[in-house]
């Protein structure tokens, strides 16, 4: 093989043509460069780009009459999709769904990280405690919580029959089983944002909070001025991918309630499936799905660009 | 040419050898390779019920070979299904839902079985008549065979014999219509002030049972739910269904003997296991299931009638569908054939808890045995004598959750059931327009 680093490899195709001498070393890397980006692109390709494209082809085809050919129909099927009350339903569910998890997980998370920050023997016990139910496949943890939220029997009611008369029926109503939801959704995440603050926190200098102390701050103080400030970065990061998680899983749904009681918990994703299995409109799914990838894709750059805003634009 | 140019090649070869590769070139044909897609809805103890099952059939026919593939739960194998067979690849076999053959058949995604019953000398109808009346309905449409009933159930109203008992009820005497069932589950509730600690009666209302609970309590009252013979109508705003969910309605409202909102399919099981709720409406196919873990006196009856006694079907059916070549066709035509001979009909529905669609399976020693030891399991034989074919259109799933999503709404108290019958109507009917539009209300 070749002398050169891997990260000068992989820099290459952009550092080739400064370095005019070395020119059939610079190809030979080059090419290195692309054969080890191949897998990738070729998995990439397949899996990723070439799917999103025949979907792109299918949402732009309509079939004409039962059991027919599909037919060129232009936007028809995104027009479907956009007046579909079942889709506006969804995206409510989903916004409200996306607002009431990550608000409260993230302010969940960066309590426990600060209360477990130092590293004694009970905290690490403690951390590991809050981490596990990120092991926990999401299917498996909604299983469980099947028989948790159970009426009468569960878990929940068991505890709150002491206080309550009649507790709530946790997935029956249609009040109250988003929220349920949304409950399961926290406490299956919270542990593995707290690990990203627990590392945020180690980046805040001690002198920092040494100096607030010295200067009389009260601990809302030291929270707002010191540790915030500088958590900024971690906080926006964690913003991001647990809004991409909100969007993108919706395995508890399937378990819990498939959607019901009466659509109340019926999902932007969820959505989707129904229209591709329940009532077999692969184009109005298709279009639902590249209309759910837009706005997915700008989530993440909007988030991306406060991201490297709050890294001090050192993009 | 093949096995002259070998001999010939082969002047080393012994006689012997050559022989028997003449033997072998005869009898050991590559065997037909076929795959057989198959759900499980129950519990994995089935999945390797299955398994032996299929290991039985091949060693039993060396010219086949079934490779069976499991695919999920009822609505994952059709989708699975469609997928291969747009694909080109479709299984030879699949045991499919029941009710979803008709919306295949409209999507000529099914094969008819005619030619293959045909060339068994018989006659689609000769061939049907081995399996319960019952079942034929969601099997032969048009007067066309297209699936081959494989395991089925109705619902049942399971009891526990000792709240019965101390009630002051006859355990050995379900409630046998609506208004008996009302006086049972009043005298089986229990409270404390306010607070309910047993139900009386609990019916599971998540999708899918939801629909075929309703179905039952429509029917028990005279109705039909669907029209069986053009998959393009729906009966949801009708006297017959009003009246049933309005009965539905009061166990909730008026006589407080039923929990408010939706009680899911494995909720409502758990409760009843528990003692936390002392009837349940439920299929045969949980039988099994709750009789191994009842710690009480479990007794099962008919669905309540008010007009008549009359439930719909459940279950799977085997079919073949479009597109799988002639030799595959005719492998996955003995294999349908075995899995619903008499004898493994039997030996499916002991493991199991749904019922033998063929008939013949209750005549066999082994069945009469299992019976006797079991006779709650003979009372859903019972009442198929009273079975219909269950709910089947065109996009049978969303027009079925488009009732379901609105009695959901009256169960939770948020609708009338005039006012969600009339929504559900009009919201089957959008779906269903686009078939009736190619064929009811066609322009000639």
């Amino acid at each position: 093989m070749t002398d050169i680093p891997i990260h000068e490899a992989m820099m290459a195709p952009r550092a080739a043509w400064k370095v005019a001498p070395v020119l059939s070393q610079i190809r030979w890397s080059g090419f290195l460069g692309y054969a080890l980006l191949a897998p990738s692109l070729i998995f990439l390709g397949l899996f990723t780009y070439g799917p999103i494209a025949q979907l792109m082809a299918d949402s732009l085809f309509v079939r004409k009459g039962i059991g027919a050919a599909t037919e060129f129909a232009g936007l028809t099927n995104y027009k479907a999709v956009l007046a579909d009350p079942s889709f506006h339903h969804a995206l409510v569910n989903n916004v409200i769904f996306a607002v009431l998890t990550v608000v409260p997980s993230l302010v969940l998370s960066l309590f426990l990280a600060m209360a477990l920050v130092h590293s004694t023997r009970v905290n690490s016990a403690l951390r590991a405690v809050f981490f596990f139910p990120v092991l926990v496949p999401l299917v498996a943890a909604a299983s469980l919580f099947l028989f948790v939220f159970l009426p009468g029997v569960g878990l929940i009611d068991h505890y709150l029959a002491r206080f309550f008369v009649n507790p709530p029926n946790w997935l029956g109503n249609p009040d109250i089983a988003l929220y349920s939801l949304i409950g399961v959704t926290i406490w299956k995440n919270a542990g593995y944002y707290m690990l990203f603050f627990l590392a945020g926190l180690q980046s805040v200098p001690p002198d920092a909070y040494e100096a607030a102390y010295l200067d009389g701050a009260s601990p809302w103080q030291r929270l707002k001025y010191v540790t915030l400030p500088y958590l900024k970065p971690t906080i926006a990061f964690v913003a991001v991918i647990s809004l991409l998680n909100i969007i993108t899983q919706v395995d508890h749904v399937f378990v819990l309630t498939k959607g019901g009681p009466s659509e109340s918990t019926s999902l932007v994703l969820f959505y989707i499936y129904q229209q591709a299995v329940e009532s077999y409109d692969i184009g109005k799914a298709s279009a639902a799905t590249f209309i759910s990838l837009l706005a997915l894709l700008g989530i993440t750059l909007t988030s991306l660009r406060t991201l490297e805003r709050s890294f001090g634009g050192a993009a | 040419m093949q096995i002259t140019r070998r001999l010939a090649l082969g002047g080393a070869l012994g006689g012997a050898l050559a022989a028997s590769m003449l033997a072998g070139s005869a009898f050991a044909q590559a065997p037909t390779n076929i795959d057989l897609f198959f759900p499980v809805p129950v519990d994995g103890q089935l999945a390797r019920d299955m398994a032996s099952m299929i290991k039985e059939f091949n060693d039993g026919h060396p010219a086949i070979k079934v490779t069976p593939v499991y695919t999920g739960t009822y609505d994952e194998t059709l989708i699975k299904t469609r997928a291969s067979i747009k694909a080109g690849k479709p299984p030879a076999a699949v045991i499919m839902s029941a009710n979803f053959i008709t919306d295949l058949k409209i999507e000529n995604e099914v094969s008819s079985l005619e030619a293959l019953i045909k060339a068994d000398g018989k006659t689609g109808e000769q061939f049907m008549s081995q399996f319960w009346p019952a079942l034929r309905g969601n099997a032969v449409l048009d007067g066309t065979t297209y699936a081959v009933p494989f395991h089925n159930s109705t619902p049942l109203l399971y009891i526990n014999g000792d709240h019965f008992k101390e009630a002051g009820l006859d355990p050995t005497k379900p409630p046998q219509n609506w208004a008996e069932l009302v006086a049972a589950a009043q005298k089986l509730t229990k409270r404390e002030g306010e607070k309910v600690t047993r139900w009386g009666v609990s019916i599971p209302a998540n999708y899918d049972y939801l629909g075929w609970i309703v179905t039952a309590f429509t029917m028990s009252n005279g109705g039909r739910y669907y029209n069986e013979d053009f998959p393009g109508e729906v009966y949801y705003d009708t006297p017959s269904m009003l009246g049933a969910i309005t009965y539905m309605r009061d166990l909730i409202e008026k006589h407080k003997v039923m929990a408010p909102g939706v009680t899911q399919g494995p909720a409502a099981t758990t409760a009843f296991l528990a003692g936390q709720t002392s009837m349940l409406f439920a299929s045969t196919g949980s039988l099994t299931h709750i009789r191994n873990n009842s710690k009480f006196q479990l007794e099962v009856g008919f669905i309540p009638k008010n007009v008549r006694n009359a439930v719909a079907i459940g279950g799977a059916s085997l079919m073949i569908p479009a597109g799988v070549p002639e030799a595959q066709q005719k492998a996955a035509w003995e294999l349908i054939k075995w899995m619903t001979s008499p004898e493994k009909s039997g030996w499916w529905s002991r493991a199991t808890g749904y019922f033998a669609p063929n008939m013949a399976a209750y005549d066999l020693p082994e069945m009469k045995d299992f019976l006797a030891k079991a006779p709650q399991a003979a009372v859903a034989v019972k009442q198929l004598q009273f079975a219909k074919p269950w709910f089947a259109t065109y996009k049978t799933v969303p027009v079925r959750k488009a009732l379901e999503d609105e009695v959901q709404a009256v169960f939770s108290g948020k609708k009338s059931p005039k006012e969600a019958l009339v929504a559900a109507q009009k919201a089957a009917d959008e779906i269903l327009a686009p078939y009736n539009k190619e064929t009811a209300l066609r322009n000639f």
